[in-house]
């Protein structure tokens, strides 16, 4: 009896696994999708916050509050089910998970690269005007380049949870890992084993990028470089 | 030159906008069968990933049959019906129940299936169905479907006072009530006979009230002529020896 349940855990996860493995590349390009997003308008948003007018500190400080404090899984509802059935827009749920996702990142890089932005002296953005360069290219040239190396660390830590809150996109039906784990887990009613698994998938996905961030940091790091 | 770097954007606009929504540029319209992917024998996914069960190849063999084209999207249980209304998807061929408060908002084919609804325990209970109804007890559904409403409806409306306890699928709930945490399930016979198949501990202990229901395909109100369709692809499929076959490969007798 006990060996006939072991035999059929390990039977659903055999069969299972090339399914659920190829789920990682819906992961990966939500994960990633929203990453990149997140940045393109995260960047923008943490330069705003620290040389911007006072209005445009409020207009991002309320944008920031918004997408930090709805709950991933309300936000996908809320526009899924909500506002595009409303509207009767169709656009499927991989698009929207890595929009709302990448919004909510945006949220939270930009309060990374504020961080950053603020640890860096002002006298360098001073110097910078002193030898006649512009308040634009002493941003991108000399204070970003800075900064964005300084958020390399915050940013592994947007990266795990990313990756994990995007197993929420399970809701709308997104044919990522958990998804996938819950389909198997239907046919062959082998819960335990096929959730062991996709939680064993999760922790080798955040090991490797959590890594390869590591090593873009030293990579990237400017020998001798003190603030 | 501007003239042409405009036109160019244009493009570059509607491309995306074609994108994001999905729209297919070519060919003929893919109609798209909305499936509970987590009710297995009916509607599934197989080993290699894809769609399976008695009514996706059912729906495959009519398509192949009546000359249109189809695809099966994975949709959640509880927001079937609306994503049907909506056009997200344009039909449901998954084991659904025909209800009358189903048909007062979608179509429905004849029905091909009749299933009895039963009360389900772990084997070695000694529970019954009247002692499941009793105040205290708990029984679990999946989420939206017909054993739901009608255990709402009729049940727990006239005074009973069991607790109703709804997972997102009917395989969570019967693996919930194996681990013991609610006593009993609301399900098919035929569900039963698949879990029972793949080796789990349990048991009908009989009918608790609810009809036979009918299964049987939905398409939304004024698609008449899809219905049509569907419905003599289904009497094709029945008078054909594909039928039985598709019966025996997924355990139906």
């Amino acid at each position: 009896m006990q060996t006939d349940s072991m035999l059929r855990a390990f039977t659903a996860i055999y069969e299972g696994l090339p399914y659920i493995l190829s789920g990682i590349w819906i992961t990966l390009t939500v994960v990633v999708g929203a990453m990149v997003l997140g940045f393109i308008v995260g960047v923008p948003m943490a330069i705003g916050h620290v040389y911007g007018n006072r209005l445009t500190k409020r207009i991002i400080d309320v944008y920031v509050w918004f997408f930090r404090g709805i709950p991933l899984l309300v936000l996908l509802f809320l526009v899924y089910f909500g506002f595009l059935a409303a509207l009767d827009i169709n656009i499927s749920p991989f698009v929207i998970s890595i929009f709302i996702l990448g919004l909510i990142s945006s949220a939270y890089q930009s309060q990374i690269i504020k961080g950053a932005i603020r640890s860096i002296s002002k006298g360098q953005f001073m110097a910078a005007q002193a030898i006649g360069m512009s308040n634009r290219k002493a941003i991108t040239n000399i204070i970003l380049p800075q900064a964005l190396r300084l958020s390399l660390p915050g940013w592994s830590n947007e990266y795990t949870i990313i990756l994990k809150e995007s197993a929420v996109t399970y809701a709308l039906g997104v044919a990522e890992i958990m998804t996938r784990a819950h389909h198997v887990a239907s046919r062959t009613y082998q819960h335990l084993a096929i959730f062991i698994l996709a939680g064993f998938i999760f922790l080798i996905l955040t090991a490797i990028g959590t890594g390869l961030i590591r090593r873009l940091e030293n990579r990237v790091r400017i020998p001798g470089y003190t603030q | 030159m501007k003239v042409k770097s405009f036109k160019l954007k244009a493009m570059a606009v509607l491309l995306l906008v074609m994108f994001i929504s999905g729209v297919a540029i070519a060919g003929d319209k893919m109609l798209v069968n909305g499936f509970d992917a987590d009710y297995p024998p009916f509607s599934f996914i197989d080993k290699s990933g894809k769609p399976a069960g008695i009514d996706v190849d059912s729906l495959n063999w009519i398509a192949k049959k009546m000359g249109f084209k189809v695809k099966h999207q994975p949709t959640d249980w509880s927001a079937i019906v609306p994503s049907l209304q909506t056009g997200k998807i344009d039909l449901i061929a998954s084991g659904m129940s025909i209800t009358a408060e189903r048909q007062k908002v979608v179509a429905f084919t004849n029905p091909y299936w009749t299933v009895r609804q039963v009360l389900v325990t772990h084997k070695n209970s000694n529970l019954t169905v009247e002692k499941c109804l009793q105040t205290g007890r708990k029984i679990g559904t999946q989420r939206g479907n017909a054993e739901t409403k009608w255990i709402k409806a009729n049940l727990i409306e006239k005074g009973k006072k069991f607790e109703l306890l709804q997972y997102d699928s009917a395989p969570l709930a019967i693996g919930d009530m194996v681990m013991g945490r609610i006593d009993s399930v609301a399900t098919s016979d035929t569900i039963l006979k698949e879990a029972v198949e793949r080796g789990l501990p349990i048991k009908s202990i009989g009918s608790y009230g609810q009809p036979d229901t009918n299964y049987g395909y939905a398409v939304r109100k004024d698609d008449k002529k899809f219905l049509n369709k569907l419905n003599k692809g289904l009497d094709l499929l029945h008078a054909s020896p594909y039928w039985p076959e598709l019966k025996k490969k997924y355990g139906f007798y």
